[in-house]
């Protein structure tokens, strides 16, 4: 068994090298369509991260007169949280929101909130959001009652969530129709190469045949092949992805400083697996695609 | 060696058991051609045959169906014991194991040398290095090519090509050596070496099937011939010649 193993692997490691340059095309080939789909996997979930946080933070501030009637805030704040893309609805008071400024320019330590004398802030409604591609309506919808006696003001920021979420699903649909190509053209160039591989020895297959050797006696070596050029290919994704990593990684958090971009400790991990083991598969398969036609 | 020449001495009793038979077989191609029609033929272990006939008789379409290479249209084909025709894609193996093949164009492989093409036979068909090793060797031995077993198809002659594999047709220890116009591409006096060598592989105990239409090799012999015209056997005649007596 043992022997066999050495045997397959020899073969499959001759036959790599028997015509490098279609081999190392096929690589390339592989490790160009593993990387371009590692960059929509990790733009997708850096879009996913800052989508989430951002929608997190999606509120409507409806700033309230001073002298609205606690019972007309209450029956707005009940309208509101009765709409079903609101997650909740908090009330802050003159005083809360005061205390909340000291807290912050304390923290700062820029500006001395110790002495002002008259609070100049108003109370306002935080509306949370559930959906957040619902908040432009619901703006739309406060800023009617604006100048009604309860709402002085609506402040919102929308533009951000809708771009992101624009440019998640643009990525999405583009990202899966350029892999399912880059899939297509992978495993046929990989079918090609091992179809070469296995013409190049069809006088060696066919004595093979003659003198008894099974059918996956002749096939493994072609299928490791087809392996030996997917991990190949992922090997060289990886290490330009890991190369590539903290730099990038760099601009983009230079770039939107306000997201914290966290993917977790095991996304790298899973990626790296997904490439490996994506890559294997798609060899094996490619070969046995090339190799059935031949065996008959 | 040693086995083949138990095996000789046993198969020399009056009943030996057929290794091979045919029995009303037909071979049709799909583009109409009949090639042979109710052939029926019985081979016993340790037998030498020639079938003898024309280009397009059948004699070829017979080695073809004892291999495996083909089916049969229809009727029964038998090699030591299995039943050709109902074997499944993957017991193909099995049986052509327990046939060694020879034909007109040697079939070797031009990148190995005459030890590897004979070892290579083996070694796909998974048996350990030491064995490997040793029966090349024998094989080697004899069929008279020990001393040029480094030696690259394309550097020797057609007699020693030939012989290189006749090694490796035997060195699997088959019951049955099947050969299709061995002697096809060698000159007479090569032809007759080659001739020896099957004689001598068939007196130690194989069964040989050989198809030729080498008339002057099959006078001499006087083993058993079948001759097939147009797809049928027209005469099975033991110590016979290539014409009818």
């Amino acid at each position: 068994m043992l022997r066999y193993i050495r045997y397959i692997g020899a073969q499959a490691w001759q036959g790599f090298w028997r015509n490098p340059v279609m081999s190392i095309a096929s690589t390339a080939t592989v490790a160009g369509m593993l990387l371009l789909s590692s960059f929509f996997v990790i733009a997708q979930r850096g879009l996913d991260v800052s989508l989430n946080f951002l929608q997190s933070k999606v509120e409507l501030y409806l700033e309230l007169d001073d002298n609205a009637k606690p019972s007309d805030i209450l029956a707005l704040k009940t309208r509101i949280e009765s709409d079903p893309s609101v997650d909740h609805v908090l009330y802050v008071s003159k005083d809360e929101a005061l205390t909340r400024l000291k807290e912050v320019a304390d923290k700062t330590g820029q500006v001395s909130l110790a002495d002002v004398a008259t609070n100049p802030l108003p109370a306002s409604l935080e509306v949370k959001m559930r959906d957040a591609q619902q908040t432009k309506q619901l703006a739309s919808m406060m800023r009617d009652e604006v100048g009604k006696g309860v709402v002085t003001d609506v402040v919102d920021n929308p533009s951000v969530v809708d771009k992101v979420l624009t440019i998640t699903r643009v990525l999405s649909i583009g990202g899966i129709s350029v892999l399912g190509l880059m899939l297509f053209v992978t495993l046929f160039v990989i079918v090609n190469t091992i179809r070469i591989a296995v013409h190049a020895r069809r006088d060696e297959i066919e004595i093979m045949q003659l003198v008894g050797a099974t059918d996956s006696f002749v096939r493994w070596p072609f299928i490791i092949e087809g392996v030996l050029v997917g991990i190949f290919g992922a090997s060289i994704a990886l290490l330009v992805l890991a190369a590539s990593a903290p730099p990038v990684m760099g601009a983009i958090s230079g770039f939107l400083t306000i997201v914290p971009i966290d993917f977790g400790p095991l996304f790298a991990l899973a990626l790296a697996g997904s490439v490996l083991g994506f890559a294997l598969v798609i060899g094996a398969i490619g070969a046995v695609i090339s190799v059935r036609s031949y065996l008959r | 060696m040693s086995t083949l020449t138990a095996r000789n001495k046993a198969s020399r009793g009056s009943d030996r058991r057929n290794v091979i038979v045919l029995e009303d077989v037909s071979k049709q191609y799909p583009n109409g051609t009949r090639a042979l029609q109710d052939v029926s033929l019985a081979i016993p272990d340790g037998d030498f045959v020639f079938l003898v006939g024309a280009s397009g008789a059948g004699k070829s379409t017979i080695i073809r169906l004892l291999t495996r290479a083909e089916a049969p249209t229809a009727g029964r084909i038998e090699v030591d014991g299995e039943d050709v025709g109902r074997l499944t894609r993957s017991h193909v193996p099995h049986l052509r194991r327990k046939l060694g093949v020879v034909f007109q164009d040697f079939k070797l492989l031009p990148a190995k040398t005459v030890y590897e093409n004979v070892a290579f036979a083996l070694q796909v068909t998974g048996h350990p290095d030491d064995e490997v090793r040793e029966r090349t060797d024998v094989a080697l031995e004899l069929v008279g090519l020990s001393k040029r077993r480094d030696h690259y198809p394309d550097q020797l002659s057609g007699g020693e090509q030939q012989r290189t594999a006749i090694a490796r047709a035997l060195v699997g220890k088959p019951p049955i050596v099947v050969a299709d116009e061995p002697t096809g591409n060698l000159d007479p006096v090569t032809s007759w070496e080659i001739i020896q060598l099957l004689s001598r592989i068939n007196e130690l105990g194989t069964t040989l099937v050989m198809a030729t239409h080498n008339q002057e090799i099959v006078n001499a012999m006087r083993k058993r011939v079948v001759a097939l015209e147009h797809g049928s056997i027209v005469r099975d005649q033991a110590q016979g010649g290539y014409q009818h007596a």
